[in-house]
């Protein structure tokens, strides 16, 4: 598999870019829910720490992916009717920016609540806010809301791709696939 | 009383030889502490504290500096590690609500640099602490001074840390402490 995209599919970068990102995120929720069942102590914070490297870790790669993007030409064509061109186009759209919004939403959250932001302790990132117990409280409604927008676009975008593989029977969701070639 | 007992211990007590006393504007200084959590660093603020300062750069012998902070005034920005300060935990304001330093000399290190080694009380355990600073004079007449500078203190020494907060693989043992405090001449 080309690191690079071909005109028939995505190339190995691009794949792992995207269910890295996948892998990522979905323990996240998993997390958070573990974590606020636990009193609060170093039990608690401990898991709050990795949901907080992970959301970094996610944000940065969905930035190398994005940056990949727009550098990696000969993307796959677009497959489908126009209607359902924009459709995917949208919605592909609406995703990045949720990817994105979800942990920079988290991030603020820990800087107004005065909490380091770090990527597993080797690096502390900057604070994004300054310290604000009202801001804290507003973003962490945010940071919920933005999940189950996330969670719902996400099913549609699994849905569209397996009526693409089994009922369209095109190459949309084997060009994208970890493992096969279209 | 801890601060009847300090003033009592404390060095330098007032008398014709004694350097220059200033008074702390309060509304101008703060006194931060900068813990490691995680990897990543916060500041913390200790939003009431007393000082009485006697200095002079030209006649350290007679010059001391004496804190006295009240640990109940001790604000992260989050209500729950706020709570957690407080408790058995930490700095346990219920049984000792203040934390003191106490100067007992002051050495010059050159460039309007000087260090303060006294004597730092928390949860009542003493340890000496070196604190470093930079005295400079912002009036032409003397009048008004900043004093800004810091300390490194291992709160484990005192038992700032208890039960899982006693490893460091989490919270560091160092803390920074950071103080920029606007004088006035006392007169």
């Amino acid at each position: 598999m080309p690191l690079r995209n071909t005109a028939e599919a995505y190339g190995s970068l691009a794949r792992f870019l995207h269910w890295a990102i996948v892998l990522l995120i979905v323990p996240q929720y998993f997390i958070a829910e573990a974590a606020e069942e636990l009193p609060k102590g170093l039990e608690r914070l401990q898991l709050m720490d990795w949901h907080k490297s992970l959301g970094m870790l996610v944000l940065l790669l969905t930035l190398a992916r994005i940056g990949w993007k727009i550098v990696n030409r000969g993307l796959p064509g677009p497959i489908g009717n126009p209607w359902q061109r924009k459709a995917a186009a949208a919605g592909h759209g609406l995703l990045y920016l949720l990817v994105l919004a979800q942990p920079i939403s988290g991030w603020a959250m820990s800087s107004a609540a005065n909490f380091p932001v770090t990527l597993f302790g080797w690096f502390q990132f900057p604070a994004l806010v300054a310290e604000n117990h009202d801001l804290q409280e507003a973003l962490e409604e945010v940071h919920e809301t933005l999940f189950f927008l996330l969670l719902a676009v996400a099913v549609v975008h699994i849905l569209a791709a397996l009526y693409h593989h089994f009922v369209l029977k095109d190459s949309v969701l084997r060009r994208m696939s970890p493992f096969s070639r279209p | 009383m801890a601060l009847l007992a300090a003033l009592a211990l404390g060095p330098a007590a007032p008398d014709a030889a004694a350097a220059t006393a200033w008074t702390v504007d309060p509304a101008r200084s703060q006194l931060t502490f900068h813990p490691r959590l995680a990897g990543g660093e916060f500041a913390g603020r200790f939003e009431r504290f007393d000082a009485t300062i006697r200095f002079d750069p030209a006649d350290l012998a007679h010059s001391s500096l004496l804190v006295v902070v009240d640990l109940l005034g001790a604000r992260t920005g989050d209500t729950d590690r706020d709570t957690a300060l407080q408790g058995r935990d930490f700095f346990e304001t219920a049984r000792w609500p203040r934390g003191t330093f106490a100067s007992t000399g002051i050495k010059s290190l050159g460039n309007g640099r000087f260090e303060a080694t006294g004597k730092l009380t928390l949860r009542e355990v003493t340890r000496e602490v070196r604190v470093q600073f930079h005295f400079d004079s912002t009036a032409p007449a003397g009048g008004a001074a900043r004093m800004v500078g810091s300390a490194n203190v291992r709160r484990l020494e005192f038992g700032v840390g208890q039960g899982d907060w006693r490893g460091t693989e989490w919270l560091d043992d160092g803390v920074r402490v950071e103080f920029d405090l606007a004088l006035r001449a006392a007169r």
